[in-house]
């Protein structure tokens, strides 16, 4: 008889034990340097920056996390850190853990400094990759949307670009309401000939004559007349039925012919977009000047509110995201989160120090599922001069963001003034910014105000009239008030940026330029009349033959019904009518 | 080369061992789990588990794991996909939550498309994979078995120091 076959091997278990005891000891020995590279890969792929961190302890028996160096890249800004933490101390529901639920009841952030520079690019989401990638190419796309008029003062000519007919609207218009016009000539005749009008004319001429020298007691003419009158009324009801169709159709060409003409005025627009114009408007010279400058805030700010509304969305779905990275495929992680159940994370509350010292603000209720928390998160700081704060409320369905800061005694960076050479060194400014994401409205205004500007200009800029007129206009203006508004659809904003600068350079504009533009308008509008007008004749008149042609088509053959109608009828009441002896 | 010659030795180390076809294929299934499935998660804490202490073939479950390594990594889209129906399928939404929302059990990254999906097939698979596997031992064991046992091959093979090491975990 066979041996028995054993199912368990017992004499493993020693060796499995001592397997997870040394896994023990090399968790405990590497805890906090594991801690550490997950916590810096997994900020890393949520910021879209590089998370550095110099020293993480694990205190898990007493639910305590200490940071100690936090630095976090700018995902903007190649040499320049987002913000740095001398110290962090985070304490931690270890129950949760369990659940694989990272709930912090408090933080306490100490030296905090925004804005330092560093030795190394950081930033990481410059592929696309990923969420923080994928917003940040959402919020490039957004700000390049806007079309930022460019200032040409320094030569202060006027240049003309080549016209390409091809990139013209109106021919490609003419050309397909020629062939709309050639198609309804041809379907109106098919119809027309469809009615058969013919025989049923000459029948009814040949019947009129019958009764013109019938009597009155000739019972067959009379019935002949009367079933001739039907079909005339019959053959009247199809003519009508067919003008209706030829209503319908040339007005259809008549709009085809307005909207050659809002062709042509698209042309204009965009012969006039060629022109390398100085901007004589003051609303264009303030977007010009300050606009590229304006918009760089308003998309940092929306890249955090929508990267926020990513990883905190509202309501509670099943919601995929990235997963881990790994040599495997990452896949993507689904959460999945249930009423009056924790949230996989929350931050209940933070205390925030900044250098210097006089610094402070607080942050409550960063979670991931704010469904589940039922508070919105909110944030506020304050110091000299400072005021901030912002509130993501992702409660409901539909999440509204807000955001506010008042910095002043910054000394901001001197810069170029784009499309003039001209510096403009703003000294210490006071700063506005207000931003509201509600749903997909956005409001937002970034302001500088600044009372001691200084003024440079290049020395090249010294020889053109231009720049010396705008150089008189501006180089007096100490005072600087910049703002610069965005409202709308997010898709799709208005943005208008304004300054005190804009009337006095515009007006020295005008004096200046306003003949030259003008005719340089009129040579592009010229221009573009020379390369439609040959197109468009022939084709409006075209359009003008067939519908003329229709409708005196469809009117002689209607009077010529009309006329023997009337005459049968009149013939058979003469021989219908009842004499008294 | 290490690893290469490792992999062969295990290979006809398993073939020629004194377990039963049975035993040699648990132990392959076992393996393919971990080959399968991304190696670090819990499931495959217990996997291994399973491996040391069932009277299965360990050199069984190392060939496994090394020979399903890179089907797991083909296999990565289908198990992904296969995750993805899953996970977001309507209809099981409420067993994902209820998951999702227990201790422990979150752990395992269940929730993850390519874990889920892996871990899925992998179990669908394990059942004709053991069978296939158990009936192809026994055939190469009556038909060219005996043969590689007898060449010079076999015996250098056996003869090296790393077979010794295998012996201690023969089943």
């Amino acid at each position: 008889m066979s041996e028995r076959l054993r199912i368990f091997r017992w004499r493993a278990i020693g060796p499995l034990l001592v397997l997870f005891v040394i896994g023990a000891v090399l968790w405990w020995l590497f805890a906090d340097t594991i801690a550490r590279h997950e916590s810096q890969k997994v900020g890393t792929q949520m910021l879209g920056a590089r998370v550095e961190i110099e020293h993480l302890h694990l205190d898990i028996a007493n639910g305590k996390v200490l940071v100690r160096g936090l630095t976090i890249a700018s995902p903007h800004e190649a040499f320049k850190n987002l913000l740095q933490a001398d110290e962090l101390v985070a304490d931690l529901d270890v129950v949760p853990l369990t659940e694989k639920k990272l709930i912090i009841n408090r933080v306490a952030a100490n030296g905090l400094r925004f804005g330092t520079p560093r030795q190394t690019d950081g930033r990481v989401a410059t592929s696309g990759d990923g969420i923080a990638g994928r917003v940040l190419a959402e919020t490039r796309e957004w700000a390049s949307q806007f079309q930022i008029p460019v200032l040409q003062l320094a030569s202060g000519k006027i240049s003309v670009d080549s016209l390409d007919p091809r990139r013209l609207s109106t021919i490609p218009a003419a050309e397909a309401l020629s062939a709309r016009a050639d198609s309804s000539r041809r379907a109106w005749q098919t119809a027309f000939d469809t009615l058969r009008l013919g025989p049923t004319l000459d029948s009814a001429s040949a019947t009129l004559e019958r009764l013109r020298h019938a009597r009155a007691t000739d019972l067959a003419a009379l019935n002949e007349a009367r079933q001739a009158i039907d079909r005339l009324k019959r053959a009247q009801g199809r003519v009508t039925a067919l003008d209706r169709g030829v209503k319908t159709g040339v007005a259809d060409l008549q709009a085809g012919l307005a909207g050659l003409d809002s062709a042509r005025r698209r042309d204009y627009a965009f012969a006039r977009s060629l022109l390398k114009l100085p901007s004589l408007d003051a609303p264009q010279i303030g977007a010009a000047l300050f606009g590229p400058g304006a918009i760089k805030p308003f998309e940092r700010v929306l890249y955090y509110a929508q990267l926020a509304r990513r990883y905190m969305p509202p309501g509670l779905l099943p919601r995929a995201t990235t997963g881990p990275r790994r040599v495997r495929r990452a896949g993507e992680d689904v959460r999945f989160p249930k009423e009056r159940a924790l949230p996989a994370f929350l931050l209940r509350s933070a205390e925030l120090s900044f250098l210097p010292q006089r610094y402070a603000g607080h942050l409550t209720g960063l979670t991931s599922d704010p469904a589940l928390y039922g508070r919105p998160t909110v944030f506020g700081a304050t110091g000299p001069q400072l005021a901030a704060g912002a509130m993501l409320n992702h409660v409901r369905a539909i999440p509204v963001d807000t955001a506010g800061a008042t910095l002043g005694g910054i000394t901001l960076p001197a810069f170029e003034v784009p499309g003039v050479p001209l510096r403009l060194d703003p000294g210490a400014a006071t700063t506005q910014l207000a931003f509201a994401l509600s749903g997909d409205t956005i409001r937002a205004r970034f302001a500088i105000r600044s009372t001691n500007v200084r003024w440079t200009r290049d020395s090249g800029f010294a020889k053109s009239t231009i720049g010396n007129l705008i150089w008189q206009a501006v180089s007096g203006i100490s005072n600087l008030d910049v703002e610069s508004r965005l409202s709308g659809p997010l898709h799709h904003p208005d943005l208008a940026v304004r300054s005190n600068l804009d009337q006095a350079i515009a007006s020295r504009l005008r004096a200046v330029l306003g003949e030259q533009v003008a005719a340089a308008e009129k040579e592009q509008r010229d221009r573009v009349d020379a390369l439609i007008n040959d197109k468009v004749g022939p084709v409006r008149a075209r359009v003008n033959d067939v519908q003329t042609q229709a409708q005196a088509q469809v009117a002689q053959q209607r009077a010529r019904l009309d006329e023997l109608q009337k005459q049968l009828e009149q013939r058979l009441r003469e021989l219908t009518r009842i004499r008294l002896p | 080369m290490f690893t290469l010659i490792k992999l062969i030795q295990s290979l006809f180390g398993a073939l020629h061992s004194e377990g039963t076809p049975g035993q040699l294929a648990a132990g392959i299934v076992l393996g393919a789990f971990l080959g399968l499935t991304p190696l670090f998660n819990l499931h495959n804490a217990v996997v291994f588990a399973l491996l040391v202490l069932l009277n299965v073939s360990f050199a069984g479950g190392l060939l496994g794991w090394a020979l399903f390594v890179p089907v797991g990594f083909l296999l990565d889209p289908l198990f992904d996909w296969i995750g993805h129906s899953l996970l977001l399928a309507p209809s099981l939404r409420g067993l994902w939550t209820s998951m999702y929302n227990m201790p422990i059990v979150p752990l395992t990254n269940f929730n993850n498309t390519v874990v889920l999906g892996s871990l899925v097939f992998a179990l669908l698979a394990a059942v004709p994979l053991f069978l296939l596997l158990r009936w192809a031992v026994a055939r190469y064991r009556v038909t060219v078995g005996e043969r590689v046992r007898q060449s010079r091959f076999y015996k250098a093979l056996t003869a090296s120091k790393v077979y010794n090491v295998y012996k201690l975990f023969r089943p």
